[in-house]
């Protein structure tokens, strides 16, 4: 088996408007990159989110980002201000990779 | 008083009222009709092009006079002054807290696209003239009312994004570059410049299909309201209240100002109308970006669920025949 890399990965459902400014915290903090799902719905402490109706007022969006724990440690202490009265969720967790040199 | 019931029963029965309310209806009651969203959004497109155009080729045909300015600068006022009564109005007499109230206001300054062009609907269906350049007065009461709307909340300390400044970069590009805005505009211009050659090569599909077209844009409308419908918990009646009397105030200041800057009945119709309605694309998006602790739960239903119906039901109709009453000799 090819070997692995420890990384860690952070998971960012962010509603629509917020997501360039947490897309430029991220870059910020020194990820080389990330994956975006661009509309995603479910159930939080703002009621069911869902429906691109429209202006993108109730639109979600999920961000992935792959990176290494320093990285991932800058964004997550960053991205409470960005969240600040903004609905969001950020989950971090720990993955193994398989080409080091992209993260 | 006769006459307005037969105009509101005549509005109530025409192809655009009623798909609308099939709309309402079905997604109220969840049905699965829903029409692709790329098709919503195209033939939204399609409603902003056509109106752009045939605006911009009557004004080339009419030609720019001084009026057209003086049409724009009130229009520009309208939209800026219109969400300092709706805010006064809404601090006195509902429980909304400073963001939310400013965030409501500025989307009764600002215009419904839709509405306006419901408006147009229903003067061509009667055979009734309008300015060609109401709709560059549309144009400009876009976004007034948004900067309107966030000095109001920051004057009440409300805080805005990142502590920001009035208009961040972003909302700027959302508002002046939104699609529907560059469309509208630019459609205007192009109608400006190809003159009479121009609109009779585009005459075939935005003269004659258009009313048809609305009526299948209204039914998704109706499908989008219908939804919104269940979601009035947070609104409240007082608010709702509001949804309903401050489009009757911004149509007589707008009627009032049509009058004296010596618009046409049709003109002065329009203008009511887009001094009656709220927006609900442009503007929550701008308050989603610049004003976060306004919640989007009250502006968008009370704007799209509660003002956009009454606008198109019984507003039209009413404004219509207030600006007759306002034209007789």
């Amino acid at each position: 088996m090819a070997q692995l890399w420890p990384k860690k990965k952070i998971e960012i459902v962010v509603e629509a408007a917020r997501a360039k400014a947490m897309i430029a915290t991220i870059e910020r903090a020194g990820a080389k990159g990330y994956t975006i799902v661009p509309e995603v719905s479910g159930k939080g402490n703002r009621g069911v989110r869902d429906e691109a109706v429209l202006s993108d007022v109730f639109r979600n969006v999920l961000i992935v980002v792959i990176a290494a724990e320093e990285v991932a440690t800058r964004i997550v202490e960053a991205s409470n201000a960005v969240l600040e009265h903004y609905a969001g969720i950020i989950v971090v967790s720990d993955v193994e990779v398989v080409r080091n040199e992209h993260f | 008083m006769s006459d307005l019931l037969q105009l509101a029963a005549a509005n109530l029965l025409s192809p655009m009222v009623l798909f609308f309310a099939l709309g309402a209806f079905a997604s109220f009651f969840r049905s699965d009709l829903t029409i692709p969203e790329a098709i919503g959004k195209g033939l939204a497109l399609y409603l902003m092009l056509a109106i752009g155009f045939k605006g911009g080729a009557q004004l080339a045909a009419n030609g720019a006079t001084a009026l057209v300015l003086v049409a724009l600068a009130a229009a520009l006022i309208l939209s800026f002054a219109l969400p300092v009564a709706a805010y006064a109005l809404l601090r006195t007499f509902t429980r909304l807290q400073v963001a939310d109230a400013a965030a409501v206001a500025a989307h009764y300054g600002s215009v419904s696209v839709v509405t306006f062009v419901a408006a147009t609907g229903y003067l061509d269906g009667r055979g009734i003239r309008y300015e060609g350049f109401v709709v560059a007065m549309l144009a400009v009461m876009e976004t007034p009312a948004i900067v309107s709307g966030l000095l109001l909340a920051r004057r009440g300390g409300a805080a805005l994004t990142d502590g920001g400044p009035l208009l961040s970069g972003e909302v700027i590009r959302e508002v002046f570059l939104s699609g529907g805005v560059v469309l509208l505009a630019g459609s205007f211009a192009i109608a400006m410049a190809t003159g009479e050659r121009g609109l009779a090569m585009m005459a075939p599909a935005i003269g004659e299909p258009f009313s048809a077209l609305l009526a299948v844009f209204l039914l998704d409308m109706g499908l989008l309201v219908g939804r919104r419908l269940r979601e009035f918990r947070a609104v409240g009646w007082p608010v709702i209240a509001f949804g309903l009397y401050m489009p009757l105030i911004g149509a007589t200041v707008g009627l009032l100002v049509a009058r004296a800057i010596g618009l046409s009945e049709g003109g002065m119709t329009l203008v009511a109308v887009l001094a009656a309605s709220a927006s609900y694309i442009v503007v929550p998006a701008a308050m989603r970006l610049s004003l976060p602790q306004a919640n989007p739960a009250i502006y968008v239903p009370l704007s799209l669920a509660v003002t956009f119906p009454f606008n198109l039901i019984a507003g039209i109709p009413l404004y219509h025949a207030a600006a007759q009453w306002l034209a007789r000799p």
